[in-house]
């Protein structure tokens, strides 16, 4: 599905995808952001910090919202992204993310889009919003 | 503690730039990075890309060592919580780019509710390409309950 800035409706919703949150992937990402902390690598040295598991990384959570902005209309321009990080979201589980336009600048030629990451268990542990300048 | 005067650190502190630090941008790193975040779009993940660049948010990694100046009033609960992070895009990051980073204190204010006060602490990173154009600003969010 390939969006153009005027096919954009408000209430449009994205496509609902369930990332990678593999420890595998978790790792990787830590590479390129040289962010190798024990609590997104691993499980027991994250307990005993007191956190529940091994945590995604909130910068990859972000960028996990930013590659379904691409996917939902490719080309596009991220101009901003704002987030909250509201829980945990532990390495290995599942997840969804997914989003609903709630904005239309046709002047910019811009769309605010309301953004969330939600856990297995149905918590919303990610909550942000994107100004997106899709194609023409 | 309750005493703190959160309207007089704002006015003492906020536009305080504090720190400068230089980051050279590595291709693998860029594509680890997107890689990582499930990103298939080629201009984020393909350095033969035309248009190969970092993820948006990619900046948000770089910081210069220090989250706020030595000398800014210590109270709450230590670093506080993460409450978030905003990037605003204003140019593409390539590799071989290096990039300059400004560090301040942009703002300090604060929130009561039924659980107490909370002061917010906005830590800015302002990043100047080669070229002194703009290219990100990331404003990092740091929470601390009295």
């Amino acid at each position: 599905m390939a969006v153009s800035f005027d096919e954009i409706e408000l209430g449009d919703d994205l496509p609902v995808e369930q990332p990678d949150l593999s420890l595998e992937a978790v790792t990787r990402f830590t590479e390129g952001a040289e962010m190798r902390f024990p609590r997104f690598l691993d499980h027991e040295a994250a307990r005993a910090e007191g956190l529940p598991g091994a945590l995604v990384p909130g910068l990859m959570s972000q960028g996990l919202l930013l590659a379904l902005l691409h996917r939902w209309s490719p080309g596009c321009v991220v101009r901003t992204i704002d987030t909250v990080f509201r829980g945990p979201l532990v390495v290995g589980t599942t997840a969804e993310v997914g989003g609903a336009v709630t904005d239309i600048d046709e002047d910019e030629g811009t769309v605010e889009v309301d953004l969330t990451i939600v856990d297995e268990n149905g918590r919303t542990v990610v909550v942000g919003t994107a100004v997106v300048a899709p194609p023409a | 503690m309750t005493d703190v005067d959160v309207a007089a650190i704002r006015s003492d502190w906020a536009g305080t730039e504090f720190e400068t630090a230089t980051f050279e941008i590595d291709a693998g790193r860029l594509v680890d990075w997107a890689a990582a975040c499930g990103e298939t779009d080629p201009r984020f993940v393909d350095p033969d890309h035309p248009d190969f660049q970092a993820h948006p948010n990619f900046t948000a990694c770089l910081g210069t060592g220090r989250m706020l100046p030595e000398d800014f009033p210590r109270f709450g609960d230590g670093f506080g919580i993460d409450g978030g992070k905003t990037v605003n895009v204003h140019g593409a990051v390539r590799p071989g780019d290096t990039l300059t980073g400004r560090a301040s204190v942009h703002d300090v204010y604060d929130k009561t509710g039924r659980s107490g006060t909370m002061v917010f602490i906005i830590h800015r990173m302002d990043f100047v390409n080669d070229a002194g154009e703009s290219v990100s600003t990331v404003d990092s969010k740091m929470i601390r309950r009295l």
